[in-house]
């Protein structure tokens, strides 16, 4: 079921009223029963999957707390090696197998091993590492296993972030299922505006790009360099509004029913580096990379090279658990590299700015930090976006002749690509430098409020792209 | 129960300004819809424009259906100069068997075409999405036009819900708009009686497609077809089914036409096959692409297809 339907619309009604019509301590059996069924809309079968990691985390996070020394290590092993292990047989499997018989062919062998034919469970990273960090947490003793089992399945399934997050952690979210969330006529509507602002960056920005971006990527040797510098910059804007409109809409959806999930995204178009774009940019899993893989691996306390290697692995796995291809890969390890160039070169840069002056115009040095950065994961984002590694090499390559024209697919498209583009940017840079100042969307007017998200809802009808149009994400 | 959960001032307030809310968003979407309805069918020039013209205006003798493989091969003209009857071009790029068959309806309500010249494509029945999308192009003739309204819902499951918007059935049409009621839309617009001609000549590599993998064919599709043939029979309508020349290799032939062939032999209804016509799949110069003929594989393909509708027994036509 995707946030973009009108099947969501009838579920998202249907459940939210039931649920402030029941008694809290039946409310949960409701969420429950509804994030099955929300899921089981996609593949019914692969529920099975998911209350398996839910049976054996479960139990595991019980165990855990009440053993000590190796056991208890044990128990934690347990339950991320069949969280882990399910990841990589769904995702992993036909990657590694490939790459296997590549090896093979190498010294003239073949490769025994079948492939499976199976399809990705929808949003399987998601809420694999949701339930990571549980067990994880109760076995640093930073929270109590959760005893009522209902409860920990909600933690897993809740169904506004089930399949694309944000990925929460349990001293977040779990305590909060068991509080009582009366109905606030303020809250409903606060959670419905950023669900109309989600829909917004969804249906008439992402989806807008995404058939110019569609249409240069799915005809590569038939576009030109300008095509794809074009299509380079509409897939940042692309991926943003898909991924943070899902977001929105998963934020938005909980706090019509008084749940808080975190801020998965701070406009991170306007990150002035890279290190920045990181902190802005899926918050949910970079903390989740760095809490529980970086730290571990000793982070930034070991000597400088330690600290390189320890962010280059985290990128290089964080590119692969979005996706099993090479592809992802590089884009990861290409960001780690970004990291790493960053700090090597952070006095030289500073030095550097000093020198020429731009220290003295902070507007002009933040423009240029921000289009800099921009410019910068855009392009490591071709890596994301391509099919395969040669793809990409021929967007570069196409890219770099700087020929050709950027109507690929006629003028109306583009026009609205731009058009879309502008609306977003006038909102977003408004919020991350006006913050304090007039505002149509949280005007404390009444109709003009109102007014405002009317029109966004007949910007949406009007401009909207209503065919089609998966989330971006759901295939992580 | 519910006043022990849920503030009766609370639920009151919430309803009140959900009320305005939904108020605001019916009025402004009433007005906007209003505006564009009205500037839509204003448009003097674009595929709408056409697509108005020939539901609600043409009075054609010969009238072709089909996709872009319509609109690009089938030159009225030649058409009017061979066989004297009057003619217009009804196709439209990338449309479906679903939009022929719900133009044809609007067309046969209003008037009795003498003849009527289906172009067919290989892939026609094949199962996708798309297909469906594609559709979009009807939703402003929905409301006025209840004759279409079941082809139409075939779009989507909620599709009538989508409909209560009167600005939904223009969505992503502002532009288009635009252009159709600007003196750069009538620019643009080169058409001739709805053909769209090609100059461009095909300089790439031949193709090979591979027709005996196994596709899914879509019923839907299917039975829209059958239901075109069906009424232009009804209503005594003589209908020749073509599908012009591909520039491709083909290893089988494609299930589509394999199926269309079928029905048509069953309904007694010519089926026209040059998909693999030896004359043309030899020669390159006629094509704009592998789908599209060029003006002058236009000119040459209508001559030889009307040469072959007027052969005797003079049943074509008249």
């Amino acid at each position: 079921m995707l946030f973009n339907s009108f099947h969501f619309v009838f579920f998202f009604v249907i459940v939210t009223t039931v649920y402030f019509l029941l008694p809290y301590n039946k409310r949960w059996l409701l969420l429950l029963a509804s994030s099955c069924y929300f899921y089981m809309a996609f593949v019914p079968i692969y529920i099975l999957i998911l209350g398996f990691t839910i049976v054996v985390d479960y139990f595991a996070g019980i165990l855990i707390e009440k053993s000590t020394g190796k056991r208890r290590r044990l128990y934690l092993i347990i339950s991320l090696v069949a969280n882990i292990g399910i990841l990589c047989i769904f995702k992993y499997y036909n990657f590694i197998n490939t790459n296997f018989s590549f090896l093979l062919h190498g010294f003239g062998l073949s490769n025994p091993i079948p492939y499976l034919s199976i399809l990705l469970p929808i949003g399987l990273s998601f809420h694999t590492f949701q339930a990571m960090s549980y067990t994880i947490e109760v076995y640093r003793g930073k929270l109590p296993a959760e005893r009522h089992f209902g409860i920990y399945a909600l933690y897993v399934m809740f169904y506004p972030q089930l399949v694309a997050g944000p990925i929460e952690r349990p001293q977040n979210l779990l305590h909060q299922f068991r509080e009582k969330h009366s109905f606030d006529g303020d809250r409903v509507f606060e959670g419905i505006k950023i669900m109309i602002w989600g829909l917004f960056k969804k249906l008439v920005v992402a989806d807008r790009l995404g058939i110019y971006v569609d249409n240069a990527y799915s005809h590569l040797h038939q576009q030109d360099g300008m095509t794809f510098i074009m299509a380079t910059i509409f897939f940042s804007f692309q991926i943003y509004c898909d991924f943070s409109g899902y977001s929105d809409m998963a934020i938005g959806a909980a706090k019509v029913m008084g749940f808080n999930l975190m801020t998965n995204f701070k406009r991170p178009l306007f990150a002035k580096s890279t290190g920045e774009f990181w902190k802005r940019w899926h918050i949910s899993l970079s903390t989740w990379f760095k809490d529980y893989l970086y730290f571990p691996l000793g982070g930034n306390r070991g000597s400088v090279a330690r600290t390189y290697i320890n962010l280059m692995i985290v990128f290089v796995i964080s590119g692969l658990w979005h996706g099993a291809n090479w592809t992802y890969i590089i884009w990861g390890a290409i960001n780690g590299a970004y990291l790493v160039f960053a700090i090597i070169t952070k006095k030289y840069r500073e030095k550097m700015g000093a020198l020429i002056g731009l220290n003295k115009v902070p507007r002009l040095n933040l423009f240029i930090q921000i289009v800099v950065t921009f410019i910068l994961i855009s392009l490591s984002r071709v890596f994301f976006r391509a099919r395969s590694v040669e793809d990409a090499v021929t967007v570069f390559e196409k890219m770099l002749t700087f020929k050709g024209s950027i109507f690929n697919d006629g003028t109306a498209i583009i026009i609205y690509c731009f058009l879309a583009m502008f609306m977003l940017l006038i909102v977003e840079f408004k919020r991350e430098f006006y913050m304090g100042s007039f505002s149509f969307s949280h005007n404390k007017n009444f109709w003009v409020r109102t007014s405002y998200y009317s029109i966004l809802v007949l910007l949406i009808i009007l401009v909207g792209v209503f065919d089609g149009g998966q989330f971006i994400y759901f295939q992580f | 129960m519910m006043t022990k959960l849920i503030n009766a001032n609370t639920l009151k307030s919430f309803f009140l300004k959900l009320f305005v809310f939904v108020i605001i968003v019916f009025m402004l979407d009433r007005l906007a819809g209003a505006m564009l309805k009205n500037f839509y069918f204003k448009q003097q020039a674009g595929s709408d424009y056409l697509t108005t013209y020939v539901i609600d205006k043409t009075t054609a003798d010969l009238l072709v259906f089909g996709s872009s493989r319509a609109a690009n091969i089938f030159n009225p003209v030649i058409f009017e100069t061979q066989t004297g009857l009057s003619c217009f071009n009804a196709g439209r790029y990338g449309e479906p068997i679903f939009y022929h068959y719900a133009v044809l309806k609007c067309i046969l309500k209003r008037y009795k075409p003498k003849t009527i010249l289906l172009s067919f494509d290989a892939g026609s029945f094949n199962k996708n999405q798309e297909s469906y999308d594609r559709m979009a192009p009807l939703l402003p003739y929905y409301n006025d036009h209840p004759e279409i309204r079941d082809i139409v819902t075939l779009k989507g499951p909620f599709e009538q819900v989508k409909l209560l918007s009167c600005i939904y059935p223009y969505n992503s049409l502002l532009l288009p708009i635009i252009s159709g009621n600007t003196a750069y839309g009538k620019q643009k617009s080169t058409h001739l009686k709805g053909y769209i001609p090609i100059a461009d000549t095909f300089t790439g590599e031949k193709e090979t497609i591979d027709y005996t993998k196994k596709t899914m064919l879509d019923n839907k599709k299917i039975a829209a077809y059958n239901a075109f043939i069906n009424d232009c029979k009804k209503a005594k309508i003589p209908l020749y089914i073509v599908c012009s020349p591909y520039l491709i290799n083909s290893i089988g032939t494609d299930a589509s036409i394999i199926e269309a062939k079928k029905i048509a032999a069953e309904s007694s209804t010519d089926f026209f096959d040059y998909s693999r016509d030896p004359y043309f799949t030899s020669n390159p110069r006629f094509f704009a692409d592998f789908r599209h003929l060029n003006e002058s594989g236009v000119e040459v393909f209508c001559n030889i297809l009307i040469q072959k509708l007027l052969l005797p027994p003079v049943k074509y036509f008249f």
